[in-house]
């Protein structure tokens, strides 16, 4: 019998933006086990959440994740405004879906930016980084910040968007598709890349359903499941279609979040092509009483808050369940019998949002 | 692709700017530095009770507002909770500083040159 070795991946890595870490045992250099160890960043957020009054919390939950913090904020908002019984206005609707689908597509730039920056395609790197740079210029101009935008507030959105700069969005967005077409042609049919990513972390759509896998990694592995057809907010009017691949490989997930960009594309210009006028926001009377829960997909997929409040100015419970936590037993299962050269690259195939997971 | 990606990065401008030789104009709308105008403040309390991280504290009755930089998110909930328009956020940025002095104010009017925070 070969000799077993066990090595410890992370929690600092190069691939790796944030702590975790995977304790690989080696049977020569094929993986025959991995641990996952979590609780490096962890941050009281859903304690933090009972503490401060309902309409703060939707701050404080933005902070979870810098890079689909309107999200997170609509996520919360969207549960609060059914325990209230808030009728969102339907232009603040239409606002929540083009910030989210912006948001969408500056994670998966992100994200592209660093599958390359892991195979060491620095220049390909700074082009998906220079076009993310576009969008965030966008956040700046219509939010009035470029991260943590908070437009989102309960029963609407803190922010109009004038028409001027709705065209500023449509001409940035027709810069933005020339360079992703450039950039993802790259990304697909590159040799070295294909060579790294396809066969390699293989996910099935059984073993995906039943380890509870969540946006594109389980739609990467076929299923065609995705919390944006449910019609939260403007979805529904604008209607959506899962992005789905069946190889369930690191390919396929990468295949997946490049063809959700341009669905993002197209939703955004839906969205302002169809942006009814009114109100931006009603003001919600009284406080929340009850129990909810609340579902949105992000750029990882799908977001779950569970939400308890009885009456008074703050939370009695609030339980935040981010798409990778939910992502990372699937991960567990792609790593055995991989070549410990792959590990990197597989464990990056699923976005890993490690500062969501730990909340 | 590849070569007319090398073309145009030999013969074009960078895509950074040489800051600070060239800084960039500030966005309308950015939230930016917080500004306080002493001058209309009723001490109501308003701006203290909005704000998600207490970064101001105001003593309704001694007639005192302080003001954290450090605790502040920059949200705009304080301008938005002022009825008299006495908090702001301009579009510009905090410069960077090693020590981000607790901007207080009382009800006498001082001058806000010397208290202020926030400078170009």
């Amino acid at each position: 019998m070969a000799r077993r070795t066990t090595i410890p991946f992370g929690p600092q890595h190069p691939v790796l933006p944030e702590p975790i870490q995977l304790k690989l045992t080696l049977d020569n250099e094929t993986v025959v086990e991995a641990i996952p160890h979590i609780g490096y960043v962890h941050r009281g957020v859903e304690k933090a959440g009972e503490r401060m009054d309902f309409g703060q919390n939707v701050f404080l939950v933005e902070r979870i994740c810098g890079i689909c913090s309107f999200i997170h904020a609509l996520c919360y908002c969207q549960g609060i405004e059914k325990l209230m019984d808030v009728e969102v206005p339907p232009r603040a609707r239409y606002l929540r879906v083009i910030w989210s689908e912006l948001h969408r597509m500056q994670s998966h730039h992100l994200w592209l930016g660093l599958l390359a920056d892991a195979f060491g395609y620095e220049s390909l790197f700074m082009q998906f980084w220079r076009n993310r740079e576009r969008l965030m210029d966008i956040f700046e101009r219509t939010a009035g910040s470029r991260v943590i935008i908070s437009t989102c507030a309960i029963g609407g959105v803190r922010r109009d968007i004038s028409p001027e700069n709705l065209q500023y969005i449509l001409d940035e967005l027709v810069v933005i598709q020339k360079t992703l077409d450039d950039a993802v042609d790259v990304v697909l049919n590159d040799r070295t890349i294909r060579a790294r990513t396809v066969g390699k972390g293989v996910l099935t759509a059984k073993q995906a359903l039943e380890l509870g896998a969540v946006g594109p990694v389980l739609r990467g592995s076929g299923v065609a499941v995705d919390a944006r057809t449910e019609g939260f907010a403007a979805y529904g009017e604008l209607g959506i279609e899962p992005v789905t691949e069946e190889a369930g490989d690191s390919y396929a997930r990468t295949k997946v979040r490049a063809r959700e960009c341009y669905q993002s594309l197209d939703l955004v210009r839906r969205a302002i092509e169809r942006l009814p006028d009114g109100d931006i926001a009603v003001r919600p009377r009284g406080r929340p009483d009850g129990r909810t829960v609340s579902r949105v997909e992000q750029p990882r997929g799908e977001l779950f808050y569970f939400m308890g409040a009885d009456g008074s100015a703050r939370l009695d419970r609030l339980r935040i369940r981010t798409p990778t936590f939910a992502n990372v037993p699937p991960l567990v299962a792609m790593l055995p019998g991989c070549e410990m050269a792959d590990v990197p690259v597989i464990t990056l195939s699923i976005d890993p949002c490690i500062s969501c997971t730990e909340r | 692709m590849m070569l007319s990606r090398v073309l145009s990065n030999l013969f074009s401008r960078p895509a950074t700017r040489p800051f600070p030789k060239t800084s960039r104009e500030p966005v309308e709308g950015y939230r930016g530095a917080v500004e306080f105008s002493q001058e209309e403040c009723v001490f109501c309390g308003a701006c203290a009770l909005r704000c998600p991280a207490n970064a101001i504290e105001v003593d309704r009755p001694a007639k005192t507002l302080k003001f954290d930089l450090f605790k502040c998110i920059h949200c705009a909930c304080c301008a938005e909770a002022c009825k008299r328009g006495c908090v702001q956020l301009r579009s510009a940025y905090h410069p960077p500083v090693y020590q981000k002095p607790e901007f207080e104010f009382s009800g006498a009017p001082v001058l806000a040159a010397e208290a202020s925070p926030a400078t170009e």
